[in-house]
């Protein structure tokens, strides 16, 4: 084991890996037969998608009416829901995108399990926008396509226009991005795989991968350019998303503070959300010495950062309220931190800002079951600060004569569990069919930190070594 | 010249009787007949004409006519005139047909009475008419059976009362058709013993035995609510419910109108519950029934000497020695001394003959509660030996009712079964009022005829005609109203002696004013010449718990409560739908530990009712009010109703029914049957049971703690007061309200032709829904069922804001309509990401259905929330019920967004209409759904680009405002603000004089 080295970080991999031990530890999961807990997990999954499924199915076959939403509440779990997962997403593409341009060695543990989650985050998202229509089956309508009806388009100056074109790039690019990274290591399971159906398939995906300094060269390339396209989509989307809610009239969500606000939200709810799974998968798939403390402090500091500037947006928002003089606006305010949903604002408050504030403590960031809870919080209180910006916003606005209430339904709540159940299911299979480390990448960095380490701690590198 | 045309034998004598060729006709067939012609030709040839395309049933093969039938055109509408059945007010009616069926009802703008107005009840009678639980044959006994055979078995059976000299009685409500009159009177005159007893589920019984009492005939006045300066009303809801409320809601609103001219009339009333007329009254005091009465009598004394007095009496007394002459005291207590004493103020002011007048009275009431107690006596001591009970319900509204049944032959002539035709021997069941002839005499003097507007959907019989075949004469009822007409309607009209062409233009207008019949003198009795009882102050029970009985303006005495359209028109000042409930006081309600929606057990010494609890800002803290017409049998067909999914809820209460029925509570008390009652036992039931509210919040304030201030009233309803308004410039020429001083960020959008808008006086709406419930009616919009209305669903496109207000003179009522705006820069048209929902070269908001995908964005961003989903598919009716909707509207499918069109479908009636004629559109020449039936003329529809209409007129004048216009999305709908009369009683009186 490496130790701490003192005035040095401690090592990005533990344990001494050889390159060929890399390979070894990370292509094990797709290799062994899969053990009990991955069954119960996949069973629980499925489980929940089939509930889902069977929901989300009355709900087309009856009508959007087996939701809570009504006249005042015209949206609320479905687009909670869909934000929600959106935000979720986001980490992924930081991740991969933005820190790979920012050289952050420390990412190659986490990334491909990242833009994983993010793929499988805007699925889940995106199926919302299409089941919440009231006529779902017409929900192509609100893309853009030839067609002889005039030819009619959509309306472009509609957000919900907007944020087709947002989502639908996002999964492209984020897709791409993820296949790309995977190639070398198609190639690696190609190799090591036994001829067979799985081996072909390996085969066909890894592109003909050679290995070759110009191959590698190329990819580098490749790579690099789709991480600076992948780069703007971190901010762009969730910007657009917000824009759903800013370009309105409604106080609570006509708003110009809304888009940095909500980006910064995604980031924070998205790497909640990968501390939360990271920290099963490497317990799950015996990869604590690829996902260290390290990794888990680094990330737990990134939440709090993001923690903070959501923490600033609300006081903002607060502010901006009180100094408008709007009474509409001031009213919305003061009526999510004391109105009927005063509790689902300071479960919201709680979870966001009082939470988080924990991770200032080395000792937290370095406590995985604290950590893991925490993070759990997170993730409560970002769903519910999507449904208390949206639910609060409209269920009170400017004729009292149409304030209402909002209770869902327990099809809505099966819903959002059916897409946890979609979530985890494709987790799942994406741990057994795929590695989830990057082998590629991870060898480069654990290479290029033990040399630094080398270069700043001879003594203890040769110790290392030998 | 002497070419004829005619459309049927009959109409072809009619015309040849009358000495040759028909003007009207002749103009119609010449030419481009407009729109009046168009319908005094159709009035006239309507018996051709329904008989030519009338059709029973859904069409299932359609078939082009091969001659087609002159003046018809197939898919044109065609209105006839007519007059409402729906209750006893005798209101005038112009129904839209189209290829034969009814589609629409409308007020007939011309009629003596109502002058357009119609009431939500009026307008939902379409659905009456029908209704798939009409009565579609006769019953003998429970078994269907057919006229022959039940006119042959009762007749034998009046043969042998008629020889064993057994008494026979008519139970009817009020009867003022004077074709019904002689055709009772004629079949009771075949018997020794024949009475004709009338009641009515809406008593007035106390004004008429008052009058009796005061002035020796027993008569119900006819109010004139426009020459009254002042009005005091001791708990008379005659904007609401009280005996003719369209006909007085006009003539109270043209008497407050500040553009009207006239001095504005005061208003004040006493009341227990929080009524219409409360709500819109000047001055509001809320005290329990008997106070009421004896300060109703302390008012008497006051007046009586010309001074003295102090307190609430007094300054009611000032008021209205004010104005001598010019002002009306009523009540709508059913007590005796209260009403003597309304009397003798009215004498003593000398407001008889001036403001409301006894010598040629009004008919809408003429029910004795007297009559029918000694009825129910007769009956349940098996003293008479048949009964003919006609449109009334009495083992449903009648304590002790009954009784009834006890009789040995008791025969229903009800259109639908209720409690009373499901204990009869024999059901005859009657035409609707839109399948028969009839006529209507609701005020001295001034008739109104009925005519069929389609042919019989079932085998029915009109009472006339069953009555007429049972007193031996079979005749049609035509004959029979022709008859009466010829004798006694034709003689009394200016309009010639002529009766074939007085009886055709008849047909046309559906009514015929006489000229003023010789006023009979008569006579006040001085206070000396009354009874003493009569005259002693009424008795006050202090500190008791009292119950007041009340009836909703949709639901009336319960004889509409089969109607679901009717039964989901929100309660104009709870909002409530789909039940009756206790109103108590938030004192009250708080004493006794009762929130809404809480059961609490309410007895008197009569009986005892579980009822939920609505807490009632305003009502008087010692009453309990609750709903009479609640509760009856024909409710149990709503146990299906409403959309069904695994969660849903029944529209129905516990007991499987709508409400409950608190008739027992009536009091019958010396001849009356009372209304209120003291001494009430009310506790906490220990249970809950929701009431669905289409309004959660009461007042335009935020609540106190969510608001950094003192809590302010939002600006949505604006008030103005008197001074105000006398000191603003004279209705400031041009420059539409709304106008903001911060200028435009966009360019407008350039509107060429027409720019609909709308004004809608907020001072003048009373919320009574007749809005609601045409627009309804006009635009398929479907029924949801208390579930959904409980999950805020309602999918009215509009509907009536109540929020309310208090001050020193009591609590107010604001009543907004709220619809579609059509705002200029609509939040809703930038957010559809599918272009659903877009602006119109003319000024319309339109929503595209079927373009529609239903993301709902629309409404999310709508800042009145107006813009309503079909959550589900909803109901709209099966079998004959599907032959209500209106063919130019489409009914919107599941997953749609829907809301107020402006009633597109009539502004391009009338554009092409007037393209047709080659002339400009004449302003008033469309008319919206909404306002049609307005009885307070409170909605004006017209083009916001001529700037000579109505609707700019008053958009730009000193009371507009517009709804949130500080946001900017610029609508087209004006609002025209609340006077606020804070005029102390001198000085009204003073501006009174001076106006």
């Amino acid at each position: 084991m490496a130790e701490a080295v003192p005035g040095l970080a401690p090592p990005l991999i533990d344990g001494n890996k050889t390159l060929g031990r890399i390979t070894r530890d990370v292509c094990a999961p797709i290799e062994r037969r899969p053990g009990a807990a991955w069954w119960a997990g996949l069973a629980v999954s499925l489980a929940a998608l089939a509930a889902g499924t069977a929901a989300v199915s009355y709900q087309i076959a009856v009508g959007i009416g087996t939701w809570g939403v009504n006249n005042s509440v015209g949206w609320a779990f479905g687009i909670t829901n869909f934000v929600f997962w959106i935000g979720i997403g986001h980490a992924g593409t930081l991740i991969s995108a933005v820190l790979f341009l920012l050289r952050q060695r420390w990412r190659t543990s986490v990334n491909r399990a990242a833009e994983a989650m993010t793929l499988f985050a805007v699925m889940c998202a995106g199926i919302f926008p299409l089941i919440h229509v009231g006529r779902p089956w017409l929900a192509y309508w609100l893309a853009p396509y030839p067609n002889f009806r005039g030819p009619l388009w959509v309306n472009f100056r509609s957000p919900l226009a907007w944020d087709f074109f947002a989502v639908s790039t996002y999964f492209i690019i984020s897709a791409t991005f993820w296949y790309v990274g995977l190639i070398p290591d198609l190639a690696t399971m190609r190799d090591r795989m036994r001829k067979g159906v799985r081996q072909r398939i390996a085969a066909f995906l890894s592109l003909g991968w050679d290995g070759s300094a110009r191959t590698w060269q190329r990819y580098e390339l490749v790579y690099l350019l789709l991480a600076g396209l992948a780069t703007p989509l971190v901010f762009s989307v969730h910007t657009i998303v917000s824009w759903d809610f800013a370009t309105a009239v409604i106080p609570g969500w006509h708003a110009t503070i809304f888009a940095p606000y909500f980006v910064a939200g995604a980031i924070f709810s998205g790497m909640a959300m990968v501390l939360t799974l990271m920290l099963v998968a490497r317990v799950v798939l015996q990869l604590q010495e690829y996902i260290t403390i390290r990794h888990v402090d680094v990330m737990a500091k990134l939440v709090l950062a993001t923690s903070g500037m959501v923490g600033l947006a609300y006081l903002t928002e607060f502010f901006t309220a009180m100094y408008s003089g709007n009474p509409y606006e001031e009213f919305v305010f003061l009526n999510r931190a004391m109105g009927p949903f005063a509790w689902a604002y300071w479960t919201m408050v709680g979870c966001n800002v009082g939470v988080p504030l924990l991770f200032w403590f080395r000792r937290v960031r370095q406590n995985l079951w604290l950590v893991f809870v925490l993070s759990l919080l997170v993730n409560v209180g970002m769903w519910f600060e999507r449904f208390v910006i949206i639910v609060t916003s409209l269920h009170r606005d400017f004729l009292p004569s149409s304030w209402s209430g909002y209770t869902p339904t327990i099809i809505e709540v099966t819903t959002l569990i059916g897409t946890f159940g979609l979530f985890f299911t494709c987790y799942l299979l994406f741990c057994r069919f795929v590695p989830v480390i990057a082998i590629a990448e991870v060898k480069g960095a654990m290479m290029e930190d033990r040399h630094e380490r080398e270069a700043l701690a001879p003594a203890h590198a040769e110790e290392a070594v030998a | 010249m002497s070419r004829v045309y005619w459309l049927s034998l009959e109409q072809r004598d009619l015309a040849g009787s009358s000495g040759g060729a028909q003007p009207e006709f002749l103009e119609a067939a010449a030419g481009d007949p407009s729109r009046r012609d168009f319908l005094k030709l159709v009035g006239f040839s309507v018996a051709g004409a329904a008989a030519a395309s009338c059709s029973p049933a859904p069409v299932r093969q359609e078939i082009p006519y091969v001659a087609q039938p002159e003046g018809i055109v197939p898919g044109d509408a065609v209105s006839y005139a007519t007059t409402c059945g729906g209750c006893t007010a005798g209101c005038g009616l112009l129904v839209k047909t189209r290829d034969g069926r009814p589609i629409k009802v409308e007020g007939c703008p011309d009629h003596p009475i109502s002058a357009g107005g119609v009431c939500s009840v009026g307008q939902a009678a379409l659905l009456g008419l029908y209704d798939n639980l009409r009565f579609r044959s006769p019953s003998l006994g429970g078994a269907q059976t057919s006229w022959p055979e039940i006119d042959t078995a009762l007749m034998a059976r009046f043969d042998a009362i008629r020889q064993a000299g057994g008494a026979v009685r008519v139970l009817t409500p009020t009867v003022h058709s004077p074709t019904l009159r002689r055709g009772i009177a004629a079949f009771l005159a075949s018997f020794g013993d024949g009475e004709h007893v009338e009641y009515d589920a809406l008593s007035a019984s106390a004004v008429l035995d008052a009058h009796e009492a005061t002035h020796g005939v027993r008569a119900f006045p006819r109010y004139f609510f426009d020459r009254a300066e002042v009005v005091v009303s001791f708990d008379a809801d005659f904007l609401g419910t009280w005996v003719s409320p369209a006909e007085y809601t006009r003539g109270y609103a043209l008497r407050r109108r500040p553009e009207g001219g006239s001095a504005r009339g005061w208003h004040a009333q006493i009341e227990s519950r929080v009524s219409l007329a409360g709500g819109k009254a000047d001055r509001r005091i809320a005290l329990p029934p008997d106070e009421i009465a004896a300060l109703a009598f302390d008012v008497a004394a006051i007046v009586e000497q010309g001074s003295g007095g102090s307190g609430l009496a007094s300054e009611l007394a000032q008021r209205l020695m004010a104005a001598p002459g010019r002002s009306i005291v009523l009540s709508g207590l059913q007590d005796l001394p209260a009403q003597v004493a309304c009397n003798r103020i009215n004498a003593a002011l000398g407001n008889y003959g001036r403001t409301l007048d006894i010598a040629q009275p009004s008919n809408q009431r003429r029910g004795s509660d007297r009559a029918v107690a000694r009825l129910l006596d007769d009956a349940a001591a098996g003293r008479i030996a048949a009964l003919l009970v006609w449109h009334t319900n009495p083992v449903f509204d009648l304590p002790g009712g009954s009784a009834v049944s006890k009789v040995p032959l008791l025969v229903s002539l009800a259109e639908r079964p209720d409690e009373t035709s499901a204990a009869a021997h024999a059901v005859c069941p009657d035409h609707h009022a839109f399948e028969s002839w009839a006529d209507a005499e609701p005020v001295a003097g001034s008739y109104g005829l009925t005519q069929p507007l389609v042919r019989p959907l079932g085998d029915t019989r009109a009472f006339l005609e069953t009555l007429a075949a049972w007193s031996g004469a079979p005749r049609p009822a035509l004959d029979q109203v022709r008859e009466t007409w010829r004798d006694t309607v034709c003689p009394v009209d200016h309009r010639g002696s002529d009766f074939e062409q007085f009886w055709a233009e008849s047909v046309q207008t559906g009514y015929a004013a006489g000229d003023a019949l010789a006023p009979a003198e008569v006579r006040a009795r001085s206070a000396a010449e009354l009874d003493a009882a009569l005259m002693a102050r009424p008795a006050v029970s202090a500190d008791a718990i009292r119950l007041t009985l009340y009836h909703k303006p949709a639901i009336l005495g319960g004889e509409h409560a089969y109607n679901p359209m009717l039964q989901e028109l929100p309660d104009p000042i709870s909002k409530v739908v789909w039940d009756n409930y206790a109103c108590l006081g938030p004192t009250l309600a708080a004493r006794l530990q009762l929130a809404t929606g809480g059961v609490a057990r309410i007895g008197t010494a009569a009986a005892s009712l579980e009822l939920p609890v609505l807490v009632q800002p305003g009502q008087d803290e010692q009453t309990v009010a609750i709903a009479l017409g609640y509760g009856g049998q024909i409710t149990e067909r709503f146990q299906g109703f409403g959309h069904h999914w695994f969660r849903s809820r029944p529209t129905v209460g516990p007991n499987g029914r709508v409400g409950l029925n608190a008739a027992p509570l009536i009091v019958p008390d010396r001849g009356l049957l009372r209304r209120h009652a003291a001494d009430v036992q009310i506790a906490a039931a220990g249970r809950t049971q929701p009431l669905a509210c289409t309004q959660e919040h009461h007042t335009l304030s935020v609540p106190a703690n969510l608001s950094f201030g003192p809590p302010a009233p939002r600006p949505i309803v604006q008030e103005i007061s008197t001074a105000a308004l006398a000191a603003a410039a004279p209705e400031a020429d041009g420059g539409e309200a709304g106008a903001h001083a911060g200028g435009d960020l966009w360019a407008a959008h350039p509107m060429p032709g027409h720019r609909w808008g709308m004004a809608v006086d907020v001072d003048a709406c009373t919320g009574c829904g007749a809005c609601v419930v045409g627009c309804q009616v006009e635009n398929n919009i479907p029924v949801v069922g208390k579930d959904e209305v409980g999950r805020n669903r309602e999918m009215h496109w509009l509907r009536i804001d109540r929020y309310y207000m208090e001050d020193e003179s009591g609590l107010h009522v604001a009543n907004q309509p709220m619809f579609c705006q059509h705002c200029e820069h609509a939040p809703c048209e930038t957010v559809c990401p599918v272009l659903a929902t877009v602006h119109s070269s003319e000024g319309l908001n339109q929503q595209i259905y079927n373009r529609c995908v239903g993301t709902r964005y629309c409404a999310n961003n709508c800042p009145y929330k107006v813009r309503r989903f079909n959550w589900f598919a909803y109901d709209h009716g099966e079998g004959t019920e599907q032959l209500a909707s209106n063919p130019d509207v489409t009914i919107r499918s599941r997953g749609v967004m829907e809301k107020c069109t402006m009633c597109v479908q009539r502004i391009q009636e009338g554009k092409i209409a007037a393209k047709r004629r080659g002339e400009p559109l004449r302003d008033g020449e469309i008319q919206t759904a909404c306002q049609q039936s307005c009885p307070a003329h409170a909605i004006v529809f017209g083009d916001l680009n001529d700037p000579s209409s109505e609707v700019s007129r008053l958009s730009g004048g000193r009371r507009a405002y517009k709804v949130l216009e500080e946001l900017q999305v610029k609508p087209a709908v004006s609002y025209l603000k609340i006077v606020r009369d804070a005029r102390p009683a001198a000085t009204a009186t003073e501006i009174a004089h001076h106006g």
